[in-house]
């Protein structure tokens, strides 16, 4: 816009050189974005080609072994809906006691960004292990009392070993960083105290200033939060393997042990599988958005 | 009994005393602000009439209830915030119908209403703005609204013009007071601002420490400030310590100087006394002779040299250095200060009715170093 009025003005030995600085940055911002696309593409390229092809040549039988699979579908069943439950066991979980914790215990707060980093630490193996040992009914009198009864009824009881509920919980764990991070810097981006106590002063109570006040606003956070639960758990594979689930990054690594080209197949099918989830989850997200955006032209109408 | 009445309200947070057994009674209709510097607690008296804090000690009444114990949203309260608080999610129209739809009230009331209020604060045509459309002034006005909208028994607002620019300041807090004697609403106005307080208020509670050193009109509190506080934070105020020497008389006397004061100084004679001189009361000569021939009265002569001239508009502001410790300060009228110059010997006087006698207590003048510091 500088150049067009620069050049209205008759200018141009200014306007030309800003305008040359403007394309050689460009040129240079182009470089690295593709030197940072080909980091990422040519081994999903490579691995995709190598699927697609036989010794020989393009060969698609493969792929075809791949879907004829049944345990492709069920195991990609069984990764969506232990996906699918531990996002939404994590959100359900930690977006209302972040809100609780701002609101109430703002002193807690450190004590709980370190707590949510401490599954950082923890290699999932130790966390797989301790879990089983934990949950196969051999807890001693200290857990019990920890977990005010909790963990007998469920390994006792309930028998909850080796089952996908535990596994979700499991994951539920690891994905906390990733879940109270987000949520915690959205909460601290708006005004939180003030917003639910202007939404106090309008007669609402503490459930509804949550839902209606302060959940839409920390929305992006939340998300994003989802996104990161989700993917960790498409592709997380130590853990099932302990819980003795059969889960799509299982079935890929058994494949992959017999048939190199299939795997490739499998990783590509993963990669893209994942990638439309989040993408329609982001479509869903931003339609939304843009339905408020044609408000805003009426508005300001 | 009072329509809002404080009894006896104390709230301490861990060691600090925020509000120290405060009694406060406000009438239906009225327009009471609760000003002082930042710290002296007279946002937390607001946010526990809002419900917001719980009193330590003390019993809020409202209508001869006592809503002491009363979630914030269960009180009949509207409040407008500082940093206006709107939802940044919903138009101007959804946050003012939110309180509505929470009492649920039919759909057509709420249209009717949200239009209503809207006009009654000049946006009209702003309803279906989001606030971050929307200017700090107007964001402020739908916030009022919004507060409105839910027809409180009394509005609070926490400094609700401390964000905006000088010139918007002015006009919103006109129509603040506009729109509460319009509906006749009682409100509650809390602010550090003395200049906003003494012109939108019908009483004022000037605060210090956690308690009202001073409840009164406006123009009670500027020419009748009852205490060294009072009189140091509202407004200018030239000071002369001495010792009251004759009640009768009206006379006070300092370590080189006599000043007359109106006679029948309700104290004993030889307190230790301040005495306080607005700066319009004084006035500037240039020569002992002009001083006679304008009045006939008995009046404080002071002699001193001109040490720096600021012209605020409609007047100007002279400082005067009367001898090594003591500078005074004079307000003249801009057409009749173009005569006084800097370096110029000038006399100054004031009359004595002008002179407001206060006992100097030395508990008090500590307290006002203490918040002045603070303030510094």
């Amino acid at each position: 816009m500088a150049q067009t009025a620069s050049n209205t003005l008759g200018s141009r030995p200014i306007a030309r050189p800003a305008a040359q600085r403007t394309r050689r940055r460009g040129g240079l911002d182009m470089v690295i974005l593709v030197l940072v696309m080909l980091y990422l593409l040519v081994p999903l390229g490579a691995t995709l080609a190598f699927g697609l092809s036989s010794g020989s040549g393009f060969d698609l039988s493969a792929l075809q072994r791949t879907f004829s699979d049944p345990d492709f579908s069920q195991t990609l069943l069984t990764s969506l809906e232990l996906a699918l439950g531990a996002t939404l066991l994590a959100i359900l979980l930690v977006t209302p006691t972040a809100y609780w914790v701002h609101l109430r215990l703002p002193r807690a707060r450190p004590l709980l960004e370190f707590l949510s980093l401490v599954p950082f630490a923890m290699p999932a193996i130790v966390l797989g292990v301790g879990l089983l040992q934990e949950y196969s009914g051999t807890s001693g009198p200290l857990i019990t009392i920890l977990s005010l009864g909790l963990v007998p009824v469920l390994s006792n009881g309930l028998n909850i070993i080796d089952t996908p509920p535990l596994l979700v919980c499991a994951y539920v764990i690891i994905a906390l960083p990733f879940v109270y991070r987000p949520i915690d810097n959205s909460l601290r981006a708006i005004n939180t105290t003030v917003l639910t106590e202007a939404a106090y002063s309008l007669g609402s109570g503490w459930w509804r200033a949550f839902l209606t006040v302060i959940l839409p606003n920390i929305w992006p956070g939340v998300l994003s939060a989802a996104l990161l639960t989700f993917s960790t758990v498409m592709g997380e594979f130590t853990m099932a393997s302990l819980f003795n689930i059969y889960t799509f990054p299982i079935f890929l690594n058994a494949t992959g042990q017999n048939d190199a080209h299939q795997a490739a197949d499998l990783a590509v099918l993963s990669f893209l599988f994942t990638l439309i989830c989040v993408l329609s989850i982001l479509l869903l997200v931003r339609g939304r958005r843009g339905r408020d955006g044609q408000i805003d032209i009426a508005g300001t109408r | 009994m009072a329509f809002l009445e404080l009894e006896d309200i104390s709230k301490q947070f861990g060691r600090t005393t925020a509000v120290n057994h405060i009694n406060l009674a406000v009438e239906r209709g009225e327009f009471l602000t609760l000003l002082g510097p930042s710290g002296c607690g007279k946002t937390t008296i607001l946010r526990m009439i809002a419900g917001f804090e719980v009193p330590s000690s003390g019993t809020i009444f409202l209508d001869g209830e006592d809503i002491t114990d009363r979630a914030a949203s269960k009180r009949p309260m509207g409040m407008v915030f500082q940093s206006y608080a709107l939802f940044p999610h919903m138009t101007a129209e959804q946050n003012i119908a939110f309180g509505m739809s929470i009492q649920r009230k039919p759909r057509e009331v709420i249209q009717r209403r949200c239009a209503e209020l809207l006009d009654l604060v000049g946006l009209s045509e702003r309803g279906r703005s989001y606030p971050h459309q929307l200017s700090g002034g107007q964001q402020q006005r739908i916030a009022l609204a919004r507060a409105l909208a839910v027809e409180p028994k009394v509005l609070l607002l926490d400094e609700p013009l401390s964000a905006l620019d000088a010139k918007v300041r002015v006009s919103l807090r006109e129509e603040i007071r506009r729109i509460q004697q319009q509906l006749k609403m009682t409100a509650i106005y809390v602010t550090h601002d003395q200049e906003e307080a003494l012109a939108i208020s019908d009483r004022i509670a000037v605060m210090a420490q956690g308690r009202i050193e001073q409840l009164d009109q406006p123009e009670q509190v500027y020419s009748n400030p009852r205490t060294v506080f009072a009189a140091r934070f509202v407004g200018t105020s030239n000071q002369f310590r001495g010792v009251l020497t004759s009640a009768t008389e009206g006379l006070c006397q300092g370590e080189n100087w006599f000043l007359h004061v109106l006679p029948g100084v309700n104290l004993p004679e030889g307190t230790a006394v301040l005495v306080l001189v607005r700066p319009e009361a004084v006035m500037l000569h240039r020569s002992p002779e002009a001083d006679q021939e304008s009045s006939n009265h008995a009046r404080n002569r002071l002699e001193g040299v001109i040490e720096l001239r600021t012209f605020l508009g409609p007047f100007t502001r002279f400082h005067v250095r009367v001898d090594e410790r003591t500078t005074l300060t004079a307000d003249i009228p801009s057409q009749q200060a173009r005569d006084y110059f800097v370096a110029q010997r000038v006399h100054v006087t004031f009359p004595p009715d002008a002179c407001q006698v206060l006992p100097l207590d030395e508990q008090e003048v500590s307290l006002v170093k203490q918040v002045e510091n603070e303030a510094v």
